[in-house]
């Protein structure tokens, strides 16, 4: 049976909610298409009782087996000098139909060099879908499509994992996942990290990128510049997974390398928003909420958007 | 030291753009030398790099075979030029289609036999010109510091880096050196293009912008939708 990978990002210790997503979008395309979910999680020195409990909610996302390798060099962030041998040996052993990386900066880091060691094709910052091919009278066949903005965003790039003859190495947007509904006591097989290419090649420090919300968030709200006080009122009352962005330079790099799932563009930052180019992933869902034309209040959009969901809570409460 | 900057032709992306910059931030000890390869030679790459103080040397690879080539092939004739030329970092940009999204660097680095780091903020060139060169890369939700061996390659993507140092009046700009497979001991037959890896092409219809008010914006917010 065919397999597909799906790698999860772990940080402060937490699987971050897009490799909840990309496990969830394995199975999705596992149960329409047939085949067998593996996670695969790479861990620095971990005791026995947390990798149990990171095992059990991967489980329980839908992996059908969870591989984990554990050692000193997988302890830091995923780079290729430090997990890229530990990939490939993985890749080379289940030989997958797809391998997918979660939002938020692993599959840059180790989608392109993995996808040259498979032979495989790559594309970041991917949408999935399958749809059913009508084949009367045979029963209908399942086909999986993974898409891509072009980099001038004046198309997109498909690819039919059935019809490539190779490997897809890939990375989603942060979307959405169902509740846990999976076995959640999946086998989990430890797998030897192999000797890095690179040993001299080592982390000797590291800061807080103040960016790093953006990147994992799986809905944005992009404002103009707001002050700061606005801005942490606002940030206070948001669900997980959703951020405020900053549409100005500031930000740029990071609103570029995100994926959300859908984005909330308020009056403030609507002057930015070019609506001839599109953004993110093609599965976003871009939305501009309605206000006061040509408006750069952002504090004004904070606040009222603060008490749109307060309405909206007080009614989910209500009803 | 050289510094060996990957620059597309015919035009620069944003990305190789980011790239320049970052190889124009390493010093008076890096001998920055733009590679390019297949096309013409006055294209407006040539002409960014002419304009930028930081590059020392242009060289072109011309070869018929280069005309179309897929990533992995361009990596492994950009790996044999980077050889060549006695490079000991490489830079190119990461995000655009022509590069397959980082799969030229990534390919490059794989035939250079050399290790590589994507999301590249900033390096630091070892004073001496040899030991390690210093990387800030942005992974795992950190900027990290990198001490990494060379020969090294470095990917950067769009509107990563500041600006590029321009060439200053009187300072004259490089001519364009060519450089073809058969210098760098390779047989065009080898270039065997591998269409289909980049998927096909289709119109960018249905990216619809929704207009919500803020209470629906909110309760769609809440729902996860």
């Amino acid at each position: 049976m065919a397999s597909i990978v799906a790698y999860i990002e772990l940080r402060e210790g937490a699987i971050t909610r897009p490799s909840r997503f990309v496990v969830a979008e394995a199975r999705r395309i596992a149960d329409a298409a047939g085949a067998t979910v593996f996670a695969l999680l790479t861990v620095g020195p971990l005791a026995q009782v947390e990798m149990d409990k990171l095992a059990s909610e991967i489980s329980a996302a839908g992996a059908d087996r969870i591989l984990c390798s554990s050692a000193d060099t997988l302890d830091g962030p995923a780079l290729d000098v430090t997990h890229g041998a530990l990939l490939a040996q993985v890749a080379d052993h289940l030989r997958p139909l797809l391998f997918l990386f979660p939002a938020g900066g692993s599959g840059a880091q180790l989608g392109p060099p993995l996808a040259v060691r498979m032979g495989a094709a790559y594309m970041s910052n991917a949408s999935m879908d399958v749809y059913a091919e009508d084949r009367t009278p045979e029963p209908a066949s399942q086909r999986v499509i993974l898409s891509r903005w072009r980099a001038a965003r004046d198309g997109r790039r498909k690819i039919d994992v059935g019809d490539l003859e190779r490997p897809v190495v890939a990375s989603l947007l942060s979307g959405c996942f169902p509740p846990p509904a999976g076995d959640p006591y999946a086998e989990v097989e430890m797998v030897p990290c192999p000797d890095t290419k690179y040993p001299d090649a080592r982390v000797i420090g590291s800061e807080v990128d103040n960016a790093a919300g953006l990147e994992l968030c799986q809905s944005m709200i992009l404002s103009g510049r707001s002050s700061v006080a606005a801005s942490d009122a606002f940030q206070a009352g948001l669900p997980d997974g959703v951020c405020l962005a900053t549409a100005d330079e500031a930000d740029l790099q990071a609103i570029q390398g995100s994926a959300p799932h859908n984005v909330f563009v308020l009056p403030s930052a609507q002057s930015k928003l070019d609506a001839g180019r599109p953004w993110f992933v093609p599965g976003t869902a871009i939305l501009r909420v309605e206000g006061v034309a040509g408006s750069e209040d952002a504090d004004a959009d904070l606040a009222e958007f603060t008490a749109a969901l307060g309405r909206a809570r007080s009614q989910g409460d209500a009803s | 030291m050289i510094v060996l900057l990957c620059l597309e032709s015919p035009s620069p992306s944003p990305a190789s753009r980011a790239a320049l910059c970052l190889a124009s931030t390493l010093g008076d000890k890096a001998e920055v030398v733009v590679l390019s390869a297949g096309g013409a030679t006055g294209s407006a790459s040539f002409e960014l790099a002419r304009q930028s103080a930081a590059v020392r040397r242009i060289v072109h690879l011309q070869d018929t075979g280069l005309r179309e080539p897929d990533f992995f092939t361009l990596g492994m004739v950009l790996a044999e030029a980077a050889r060549h030329l006695e490079a000991r970092v490489v830079v190119a940009g990461q995000h655009t289609d022509i590069e397959g999204q980082g799969l030229v660097p990534a390919a490059l680095a794989h035939h250079l036999r050399a290790p590589l780091f994507a999301r590249v903020q900033s390096a630091t060139l070892p004073p001496s010109g040899q030991g390690v060169l210093k990387i800030t890369v942005r992974a795992g939700g950190k900027l990290c510091t990198v001490a990494s061996p060379l020969p090294v390659v470095l990917s950067t993507s769009e509107g990563e880096l500041g600006s590029m140092p321009p060439r200053e009046a009187g300072q004259s700009a490089p001519t364009v050196e060519t450089l073809s497979l058969a210098q760098l001991g390779m047989a065009a037959s080898l270039l065997v293009p591998r269409p289909g890896l980049l998927g096909i092409l289709a119109p960018a219809q249905g990216h619809g912008i929704e207009s919500k008010s803020f209470d629906e914006s909110a309760r769609i917010l809440l729902r996860g939708r």
